[in-house]
């Protein structure tokens, strides 16, 4: 697989083969991995009384439905691409105008491995210490995590 | 005691006017440079007012990145939420 930027200012991911495909595919697939659900995490921290009822009845399920619709998007550009490369070669194109459902997706894929593994810092792991179900999902992570460095380096900015 | 009889009980409320904090928390996930992004995009600070908050946020953990009205307080919280950035907000001291 290659990512490079675009004269348009977005960028474009060569998958070369289904395997290229089917790690792009898990995006979505590690986003919803976690048991609880990113809307109720992001708000643990919220103590205060006068305030949670109101933030669980109302804002939770617009958060919830925002990151829904970023994971739907990122789902659909990916089944159409890997359609139309009949699960073969092809491109993928990320614009401008996608780049922030790109990197909510990711990020909701990454927080929910984080929250599955507890990683910590990634630059303090070997990954060759790491059981091998941690070992891919930190990989995996870590691929993200690359797609989102090129995204705020060439798009986002 | 005339059963229909209402009875009328004023309550102060003040918590609206009182100022809130709006925190952001440290996290092992979001890069230095998205929290920094997502401060300028959501505050509308420059670039070097929202890199010192993130550095605070890295460095202690938390950092206060706003403070101001409850109503207004909520929107903003709920605007780094949907940033996936780890928030709340609380009555200043």
């Amino acid at each position: 697989m290659k990512i490079l930027p675009t004269l348009e200012g977005g960028l474009r991911i060569d998958a070369e083969d289904d395997g290229d495909w089917q790690l792009l595919s898990g995006i979505t697939r590690d986003a919803v991995s976690c048991d609880e659900k990113l809307s109720l995490r992001l708000g643990s921290f919220i103590t205060d009384i006068a305030v949670v009822s109101d933030w669980l009845e109302y804002i939770v399920p617009e958060l919830e439905e925002t990151f829904h619709g970023h994971l739907a998007h990122l789902a659909a550009a990916i089944s159409a691409a890997r359609f139309e490369a009949a699960g073969g070669p092809g491109p993928l194109w990320i614009t401008p105008d996608d780049a922030f459902h790109w990197y909510s997706a990711l990020n909701q894929a990454r927080l929910a491995l984080e929250e599955r593994f507890g990683f910590g810092p990634q630059e303090l792991i070997d990954p060759a210490e790491l059981p091998s179900d941690m070992r891919s999902a930190f990989l995996r992570s870590h691929f993200y995590c690359t797609i989102q460095s090129l995204l705020l380096d060439h798009v986002m900015r | 005691m005339d059963r229909s009889e209402t009875i009328t009980e004023t309550r102060e409320d003040t918590s609206l006017d009182a100022p809130w904090n709006v925190i952001v928390y440290d996290d092992p996930v979001n890069l230095m440079g998205y929290v920094t992004y997502v401060l300028m995009k959501v505050f509308g600070y420059d670039e070097n007012k929202a890199a010192i908050l993130m550095m605070q946020v890295h460095q202690k953990g938390r950092s206060i990145v706003w403070n101001g009205q409850r109503e207004k307080a909520e929107f903003y919280v709920q605007q780094l939420q949907s940033h996936q950035l780890k928030t709340s907000l609380e009555k200043a001291e």
